[in-house]
């Protein structure tokens, strides 16, 4: 981490400092032609970075398969319309991944940050530098970003645009496009042909590298894709909004307030009505309380237009300052949500003379704000009264909503009061009186404080206010519609404004009312037409259903997806012994991480059959992937007679396992081509053609009727004469006979394996008169047919018997006795050929003892595990034991003759 | 609204079997995505499907397994058959042998799912009229006679798909709201999630089925 921050660092220009960086994954919306395609989310690398006193967020793509290299997707100036929320609603249950949501403007962009210090580090940082944007006095400047993007030109930020409603068209394209539109020309030398073409396709398969549930939090996914579909299912409702500004100046109201607040035809839908100087006691001043309230409140509501049924809202007062909202009994049920807040200003930044009180309420699904403030007063105080302004924006926050809301957390926000701003100094009191006797306001507003400090975009940047076509509301000798004649002879000022900010507000009325004289201000109103968004259910219901149906199908794309080379792998013929192989590509196609593995079948003991196996049987896949699976098959002593009999055959449907997905079967098969190896003494001394040359039913007739509990209803005992031995065996020994006797090392070296599998394949498809290969190689043949008969000669009935006879020779024949014919044939054979082999131990250099270890694992083997003893057998030995009491069984025969 | 994080208060266990080429792929895919997949490939294995409906208020998630139809994956598929809530079991209303072995089917839907698990008939393809082969009344009587749900559906046009997979989740609903379904027995098929932790739901949680055939 830190080395990457280092190496950022370097690509930055000097003076841009790197605070913090955080990884996390982007949630957008795909657009098409305007049409969301699809949820998607993406690698994203926040950097936030400060170059003097302000401070910007970068966002670099994260590129997929270089894991440092980064591409600058968009820059966020932490502004004052900056916001940045942890996405609470979801803090309350059980979900480990952070939200953070982060908007300026129209630009609403979704992270997901896996939880932990880093991430809180982070928060905390571009929170931080959050706050000291908003807190900052000077004008915003963030024209150092250009050179992040130079095609981009950042709304401008000292031109005026006060005046001009919606100046955010020029802003930044909305977040849904998953665009790449910057990136930056100093980023750009170190590899053009990395950078210049971002990979649109990367996303696909980039997305939820990390997490194992890409649909976490579903449900504030849902409230954030409604959020961003609003203007899809809601309707703008216009209503009217009367705001009313009066600095009362601690006067009583003498006189009506219809004059103020029913000049219009027709009844506003709301009343914002704000006050300031309602009581200049020092009893309301200290203790907040004042009989004035109530006064105030009772002549507003006889005001009130009288073709309108109104329900107050809400009133809140701080000293001086009141502002009471009324609304129409109509909308009432409309309401929700009503809050309000007080924010002092005056005597150490707290008391109550200067500073703001506000109402907030959600209408349908449209939030409202109204503020009433009185700022600093005195001509010369402009910078006392823009810290006023910053102070009320910045700690006004009504708490008990949920999530809390400040000022700019609206849609519309309505700011009335008396702000305070005068003419500029330098302007001669008589030249003034002069301009407004000709009603030449134009002239005299180029003097206005407020429009100087808006202009400059010091204070309210984003609000409007309506031209201003009246006398300066301030300051009048009480009683009388005649300018300060008092000693002060102030100049006269427009103190009184109405302004607002958001979305779907039209202008229809701006005023004074010199008419009402009881303060040394007049009134002021403004008449508003304001769209409140109205939900259409039908509409929302089947947005809400898309959205559902969205994340349905993300959710069904997320799932784990493989694709497999073939799903039907045949290993055509296969030979006993000899092993093959074959490659399945496993290759991950979906979005996420696959964990795949081979899974047992219902009862089966293991993932496949024991002539195959799977390297490796489990494995994990990123997306893009490849795996390589080897299949190999292998059939061998363990396997070989189940298939000569038909109890098994080269068929299996392996089962690759998806952790969390789906499943896919690969059939694997083969041709298994049968083999004198493998098979029974009983099949084998029935066969008087080559095994090939044996129809494969009947070998698996003659194998079954070997073994009648097998298969009970095949006793189908074919009186054909059946052979002493198995011709094999014949064949195998016969060749040791005539070329092996006088071979020195018979039996002790080792054959090779192309010849061993000559001589079987000569073994199985004739009756040859000689057989392939050296002599080694035949002698490893005899002992390898011996062990893979399906029973020793010994069968496993015997073996007991015979191990524990092994001392004396007369109990060792009794055990021979016991043998079927066949066996005692097949054994007798054996021992005159190992008798035979001693004689020529001069030549061949074996003796008895080396012999006799040999044969007697061959011929005397153990049962395999799952044979059925008897109750009686137990064979626990230990393998020197069992290696001892074989050699000394078969010793026995060599040393004396069967047929005394 | 629900303010849980599952976004749904009970999972239900699908499976869907009949003959190979019968539709069942492409019924899932109508109902998951509300498309029809032309050139539907063989299913070799067992694909998964995913979707959140809503019966009586309640949000449920489905979870289906689509079978293989071959015959010689018959043996493996029936791994699967454990622990679902709901069967749909799919014949083509143009081949009267998908139809023919609808009892062989059936018996392995009873023998392998417990007595509770919801069984629905559907007969796919009702868009091909004109190549009918099996007629509404006989296969109403085989429904009838074998206490099975029964609907014609198109997987092409997406008729009635929509009303087998949400009249299989209201019945199995149902018999969770009259008690004949035991939540807390095994493969029951169905798992309830806690709408807020600790909130109106007891500690103990029904075991959760085990996924497919993990066996």
């Amino acid at each position: 981490m830190e080395s990457l921050i280092a190496n950022l660092q370097a690509q930055l220009p000097s003076g841009h400092r790197i605070v913090t960086i955080s990884f996390s994954l982007k949630h957008s919306f795909s657009l098409e032609a305007g049409l969301v395609q699809e949820w998607i989310r993406t690698n994203r690398l926040l950097v936030l970075v400060e170059n003097s006193t302000e401070s910007a967020l970068l966002i670099y793509i994260v590129s997929k398969n270089v894991a440092d290299e980064f591409s600058l997707e968009r820059t966020i100036p932490l502004d004052t319309e900056f916001k940045c929320e942890i996405d609470t609603a979801s803090a309350n249950i059980v979900t480990t991944d952070i939200f953070l949501k982060l908007s300026r403007k129209k630009v609403h962009l979704l992270f997901e940050m896996l939880p932990g210090f880093k991430a809180n580090k982070f928060v905390d940082e571009v929170v931080k530098a959050s706050e000291v944007a908003n807190k900052k006095r000077a004008p915003p400047n963030f024209s150092w970003l250009e050179v992040y993007n130079p095609q981009l030109v950042w709304e401008s930020t000292t031109g005026s645009d006060s005046e001009q409603p919606t100046s955010a068209a020029t802003e930044l394209q909305p977040s849904s496009q998953n665009c790449h539109d910057a990136i930056p020309a100093h980023l750009n030398h170190k590899s053009d042909s990395e950078l210049s073409s971002p990979d649109v396709t990367a996303h696909r398969s980039s997305i939820a590298t990390g997490g194992a549930t890409p649909i976490a939090a579903r449900e504030s996914v849902v409230r954030y894709q409604m959020a961003l579909r609003e203007t899809a299912y809601t309707d703008l409702r216009q209503i009217s909004i009367f705001l009313g500004t009066y600095n009362v100046n601690g006067q009583p109201p003498t006189s009506g307030l219809a004059d103020w607040l029913s000049v219009d035809k027709d009844p506003p839908d709301i009343y914002a009505v704000g006050f300031q100087e309602l009581d200049l006691s020092k009893e309301a001043f200290l203790f907040n309380e004042t009989p004035r309230e109530e006064e105030w409140l009772r002549a507003v509501i006889r005001g009130l237009h009288p073709k309108g049924k109104y329900r107050k809202v809400k009133l809140v007062r701080l000293v001086g300052m009141m502002l009471i909202v009324f609304i129409q009994e109509k909308h009432w049920a409309y309401v929700r949500g009503v809050a309000s807040e007080f924010v002092g200003t005056g005597l150490m930044g707290k008391m109550g003379n200067k500073g703001g009180v506000a109402i907030r309420l959600d209408l349908h699904n449209s939030s409202l704000c109204f503020v009433n403030s009185h700022l600093a007063a005195h001509t010369e105080e402009v910078e006392r009264r823009n810290q006023d302004y910053l102070d009320i924006c910045n700690r006004l926050v009504f708490s008990t909503t949920f999530p809390s809301k400040a000022i700019k957390d609206h849609d519309q926000v309505f700011w009335i009061g008396d702000l305070n701003y005068r003419l500029s100094g330098d302007l001669d009191l008589l030249r003034v009186k002069d301009l407004l006797d000709q009603s030449n306001y134009q002239a005299l507003l180029q003097y206005d404080q407020f429009r100087a400090q808006h202009a400059a975009r010091k204070i309210f940047v984003g609000y409007q206010e309506g031209p201003i076509l009246f006398r300066p509301s301030y300051k009048y000798d009480p009683g009388t519609d005649n300018w300060d004649t008092s000693e002060k002879n102030r100049a006269p000022a427009w103190c009184d404004r109405c302004l607002w900010k958001g979305d779907n507000v039209q202008f229809k009325e701006y005023r004074s009312h010199p008419g009402l004289r009881m303060s040394d201000h007049k009134p002021v109103s403004c008449l508003l037409e304001c769209g409140v968004k109205i939900i259409d259910t039908v509409r929302y219901r089947r947005i809400y259903e898309e959205v559902m149906k969205k994340l349905d199908k993300l959710e069904n794309e997320f799932l784990p997806q493989v694709s497999v080379d073939s799903t039907e792998i045949n290993f055509g013929n296969v030979a006993f012994n000899e092993g093959a192989t074959k490659i399945l590509t496993v290759a991950n196609t979906g979005q996420v991480p696959v964990q795949y593995e081979f899974i047992k079948k219902h009862r089966d003991s293991k993932y496949c059959k024991p002539w195959l196996a799977c390297e490796p049987y489990t494995g994990f896949l990123m997306p893009g992937d490849n795996s390589y699976i080897t299949l190999e098959i292998l059939v061998d002593k363990r396997t070989a007679w189940s298939l000569n009999s038909g109890l098994d055959e080269l068929y299996d449907i392996l089962v690759l396992h998806l952790d969390g997905g789906k499943d896919i079967f690969i059939t694997v098969s083969g041709n298994y081509q049968k083999s004198c190896f493998g098979c029974s003494i009983e099949a084998l001394i029935q066969m008087h053609q080559p095994i090939a040359q044996v129809a494969p039913e009947t070998v698996c007739q003659l194998e079954k009727a070997a073994y009648p509990s097998i298969d009970p209803g095949n006793d189908s005992d074919s009186k054909q004469p059946v052979l002493a031995v198995p011709k094999e065996l014949w064949f195998l020994l016969d060749e040791l006979y005539r070329r092996g006797m006088d071979t020195p090392g018979l039996f002790e070296q080792p054959g090779l394996s192309t010849e061993i599998a000559a001589i079987r394949k000569t073994l199985d498809e004739s009756l040859p008169d000689t057989l392939p290969g050296s002599v080694h190689s035949v002698a490893e043949s005899l002992l390898i047919f011996l062990e893979t008969l399906k029973e020793p000669i010994i069968p496993f009935s015997l073996t007991q018997k015979a191990l524990d006879g092994c001392g004396a020779f007369p109990s060792c024949k009794t055990v021979y006795s016991c043998l079927p014919l066949s066996h005692q044939h097949v054994f007798k054979h054996i021992i005159s050929f190992l008798k035979e082999v001693l004689l020529h131990s001069s030549k061949n250099g074996l003796d008895a003892k080396t012999l006799v270890a040999l044969f007697g694992s061959a011929l005397i083997r153990l049962p395999p595990p799952n044979y059925p003893l008897g109750p009686s057998i137990s064979l626990s030995l230990n393998q020197p034991h069992l290696d001892r009491k074989r050699c000394m069984f078969i010793h026995h025969f060599l040393v004396n003759d069967l047929d005394d | 609204m629900s303010a849980g994080p599952y976004n749904y208060s009970y999972i239900f266990k699908y499976i869907i079997i009949g003959d190979m080429g019968v539709g069942k792929s492409c019924l899932l895919h109508q109902f998951t995505e509300k498309k029809f997949m032309a050139d539907c490939p063989h299913t070799i294995g067992v694909e998964f499907g995913t979707r959140i409906i809503e019966v009586a208020g309640q949000k449920i998630k489905l979870q289906i397994w689509d079978t293989a139809g071959q015959e010689r994956f018959r043996a493996v598929t029936r791994s699967y058959y454990r622990g679902a809530a709901g069967a749909l079991l799919v014949y083509d209303i143009t081949r009267r042998s998908t139809y023919n072995h609808l009892s062989s089917w059936l018996s392995d839907a009873r023998n392998l799912t417990n007595p509770n698990t919801v069984i629905f008939l559907i007969g796919n393809k009702s868009d091909l009229e004109a190549q009918r082969d099996v007629t509404y009344e006989e296969a109403k009587q085989f429904a009838d006679e074998n206490e099975l749900l029964f609907i014609e559906a198109s997987a092409k046009t997406g008729d009635n798909v929509e009303d087998a997979f949400l009249e299989t989740a209201k019945k199995i609903y149902q018999n969770i709201q009259d008690g004949s379904l035991d939540l807390n027995a095994a493969e029951s098929g169905v798992q309830h999630k806690p709408l807020q932790p600790g909130r109106n739901q007891p500690q103990n949680q029904p075991n959760p089925t085990k996924e497919g055939c993990a066996c």
